[in-house]
């Protein structure tokens, strides 16, 4: 009954504030919200809690296993863990936008509630199709959620753009959940893979073209969602208009749970009948494009989405090596990410607030007056570097590791490029905004070509608290600076939980005992060590070159960029290439999109 | 992209995708094979329950969870229209431009037929519903019957009359109320078919008034500067 309660809570108190919110005192609404997210965050603490002992599963309606017709939901300690942070990160957006969002009645907290609940659900789920509804309705509620500010052609423009790629990406999923049922007959994770495992297998105990196409099909959906090369155009448009606290949940948490899907797809059904080196590709593509891009950015949103879709890349990475070590890293380094991502998205919206820009050159020197925020983007900078003993620290050094051992060479100096140009993006940011000196009142700022193209962003924005606030209420300080203390404390989670976690999650029977019979598997685990030289060594590799690009690029633009030799004229040729491929323009992306699937289907091709 | 790069691209990729899945469904099984595996499972649970029709047994009691989650996509939908479009409203109270609702002409007989089927149609919209246990029907598709019937009052030219006969906040409000419920009756007791076919009827309906009627108020909103030309 847990489970079923952990989606349901916020699916009634949804139902109940979209049905009275209009006549409701605004306090109750947001007092009625937090404690439905407050609800669902002690849920999932408590399932975390039972999980590794007591088999968390329940099949709905009571039509258990023996029918074969019903849905389960089944909480291993990892889909419990995600829905605990799902359940902080939205706890922490409202908690940030109790003073936002005062004009529609309590639209926002509605949508807000039903984003969680679909994300727990789809989480939780163990059956194909089930995972596709909540994964719909995860999108429709993101596509309202970033449209939310409706008022402006940009925000309408990103919304529709997110609205688009997410759908066709959905529907190839549909597609191949199809494949999977005309195959099997099972819509069950598990009964389907069991299935697959007796009738799907060609010649050497790999998946034939039908197994192939469906994994590559399921997967379209869900790499649309995570961001890989080339399915990440939408995020950035996407995080640049959406409202900050929505943003701390797409990226936080909504774009991981894309690798999430395809970590469980994979395991639970398409164990060793496919391989995943395209995951593996596409997801390094996304680390270093990601990273270049959000090096590039001076929109402060939009470099932060870049940065996730670095991010978000190396996860993926770190599902494509394959193993129990390798996901137990990428665990340590998702719960890091999210709260340092939450934070700095956060304290955007701060700045926000306060100057009614987040461009990067106007606000230069501005941020003074705003210690508690400038401390967060530097200790945001310093996490996404990998400080010790932060999630992404731990993350780093586990799956390193496991790397090594597969002997992916290329891990590591990728690992550490991506962080090292994230980290160094966002701590130039600190420099300039909260280190910086004031620009004198220029009058050739007012750009008439900086808002023309979709990806130059800047120029004036409408606050989205109103009327500006003062000082900053705790309520808006709080938040940030609890996520990021969690998610530089992540490190210290055990190691040898977190690798039991791991080592039943990737074991294919194991989850078919839990939700078929109830057992709980014990599968033979390695404790997870994030304490390795290698691991410290690597942090400061990351911090020194993430220095160096923030004071290069600080000490440039005090230069006022006169210099121009070759590599400077390549690196700004480059750029521009770059900037253009970003168009903005959602026939590019889509004709992308259908290239990505292309590119997928020969990765994942035995021939 | 230039349009030419952009046409390759796709091509390129369309042709891939189309491979892979052309590759991928010739590995179905046959077409007219006697295996239903999932179907034969699925009706044997029904008549078990004795749900005489076995799409209403599947939605509203095997599988009501995927429900849920339709349902509360469509309610997404309709609360996503009303935040997208709520600066429609706004743009035609700024502005205080002059604008009227509406088609203005039409003809007796279409007027004649909207108001005569108004009344049949509502009906049907319940009997769908009513009846969705038994036979086929259910609480989607009489809730999109009666959702469309309300606005044959439109087709008959009336739209003050419309505009009476769904204030929008009450729908609203009735939409979630419906949506809450049928997730409390699922929680509660699944194998409910009738009730949560009415829930889900009173949800589809409301939502699809919700949705029509804020399009409406897009598409029909007609401006007239005040400057006369625009």
């Amino acid at each position: 009954m847990i489970l079923q309660l952990t989606v349901a809570v916020p699916i009634l108190a949804a139902a109940l504030l979209a049905t009275a919110g209009r006549w409701l005192p605004r306090l109750v609404v947001d007092v009625a919200a937090v404690l439905a997210v407050a609800a669902v965050a002690a849920l999932a603490a408590l399932t975390l809690t039972r999980a590794p002992h007591h088999a968390q599963v329940s099949w709905l309606g009571g039509w258990g296993p023996a029918t074969g017709v019903g849905i389960p939901l089944a909480a291993d300690p990892f889909a419990a863990g995600l829905a605990l942070v799902t359940a902080l990160l939205t706890l922490a957006a409202l908690l940030f936008s109790w003073r936002f969002f005062t004009e529609v009645q309590a639209i926002f907290h509605t949508l807000m509630l039903l984003f969680l609940a679909a994300m727990v659900a789809y989480v939780y789920t163990g059956d194909l199709f089930d995972a596709f509804v909540f994964f719909e309705l995860m999108s429709v509620v993101a596509f309202a959620l970033t449209g939310y500010r409706s008022e402006e052609p940009s925000t309408v423009h990103g919304a529709l753009n997110f609205g688009i790629i997410q759908s066709i990406g959905a529907y190839l999923t549909l597609a191949g959940i199809a494949l999977v049922y005309a195959r099997t007959g099972q819509l069950g994770l598990a009964t389907a893979g069991r299935q697959l495992i007796g009738t799907g297998t060609g010649h050497g105990g790999h998946g034939d073209a039908l197994v192939t196409a469906a994994f590559v099909l399921i997967c379209t959906g869900y790499l649309v969602k995570a961001s890989a090369v080339p399915f990440h155009f939408w995020l950035a448009d996407a995080h640049a208009v959406a409202p900050t606290p929505v943003c701390v949940l797409f990226s936080g948490i909504m774009v991981p749970l894309g690798v999430y899907g395809i970590a469980r797809t994979y395991w639970a059904t398409f164990a060793g009948l496919v391989p995943l080196r395209a995951i593996a590709v596409l997801g390094a593509a996304a680390a270093l494009l990601g990273a270049v891009m959000c090096v590039l950015q001076h929109h402060i949103k939009r470099l932060l989405a870049y940065s996730t879709v670095s991010h978000v890349g190396l996860l993926l990475v770190g599902v494509a090596a394959h193993g129990p070590g390798a996901l137990a890293g990428t665990a340590y380094y998702l719960a890091g990410h999210a709260g340092v991502k939450g934070a700095l998205f956060l304290a955007a919206g701060a700045l926000l607030n306060r100057h009614q820009t987040v461009d990067e050159h106007e606000l230069r020197g501005r941020g003074r007056g705003m210690p508690v925020t400038g401390a967060t983007f530097l200790l945001g900078a310093l996490g996404l570097a990998g400080l010790p003993p932060s999630g992404l620290f731990a993350g780093h050094a586990v799956t390193e590791h496991a790397a090594e051992e597969l002997g992916w060479w290329w891990f590591t100096p990728l690992a550490i490029a991506a962080s090292a140009l994230t980290a160094g993006a966002v701590l130039r940011v600190w420099l300039g905004v909260f280190r910086g000196t004031p620009a004198e009142e220029d009058p050739a700022q007012e750009d008439p070509a900086h808002g023309a193209r979709p990806d130059a962003g800047g120029g004036h924005e409408d606050p989205e608290t109103r009327p500006t606030l003062r000082n900053l209420p705790w309520t808006m300080v709080s938040p940030g600076l609890v996520l990021l203390a969690a998610a530089l404390l992540a490190g210290l989670i055990p190691g040898g939980p977190v690798g039991a976690a791991a080592a039943m999650f990737t074991d294919r029977d194991g989850y078919a005992a839990l939700v078929l019979d109830g057992r709980v598997p014990h599968p033979h685990s390695v404790p997870a060590d994030p304490w390795t030289a290698s691991g410290v060594a690597g942090f400061l590799a990351t911090l020194l070159l993430a220095a160096l690009i923030a004071v290069h690029a600080v000490r440039r633009r005090a230069s006022d960029r006169t210099g121009g030799g070759i590599l400077a004229r390549a690196a700004a040729a480059t750029s521009a290439r770059l900037h253009a491929l970003h168009s903005g323009h959602i026939g590019d992306y889509a004709a992308w999109l259908t290239a990505g699937v292309a590119v997928l289907a020969l990765l994942t091709t035995r021939f | 992209m230039r349009t030419r790069t952009r046409t390759l691209l796709f091509a390129a990729g369309a042709a891939g995708a189309a491979a892979l899945f052309t590759a991928g469904a010739l590995d179905l099984p046959r077409f007219g094979g006697a295996v239903h595996p999932y179907g034969d499972r699925a009706v044997r649970q029904a008549l078990r329950e004795s749900t005489t029709n076995t799409i209403s047994s599947v939605n509203f009691d095997q599988r009501a969870f995927d429900t849920i989650g339709e349902e509360l996509i469509l309610m997404a939908s309709a609360i996503g229209a009303v935040v997208l479009l709520r600066v429609v409203g706004k743009e035609a109270e700024d502005q205080g431009a002059a604008h009227r609702h509406g088609p203005a002409e039409v003809s007796d007989a279409l007027r004649i037929v909207g108001y005569l089927l108004l009344p049949v149609t509502l009906l049907i919209g319940v009997y769908i519903i009513a009846h969705g246990a038994q036979s086929p029907g259910g609480g989607f598709q009489g809730g999109v019957v009666l959702g469309t019937a309300v606005h044959l009052l439109y087709l008959a030219g009336d739209y003050p009359a419309l505009q009476r006969l769904r204030p929008i906040p009450v729908f609203e409000s009735t939409e979630a109320l419906a949506a809450g419920v049928f997730v409390a009756m699922a929680l509660a007791a699944a194998g409910a078919v009738p009730a949560l076919n009415g829930a889900v009827g009173v949800e589809v309906g409301c939502a699809l008034v919700l949705l029509i009627g804020k399009f409406f108020e897009q598409a029909l909103l007609v401006r007239e500067p005040p400057g006369g030309t625009p």
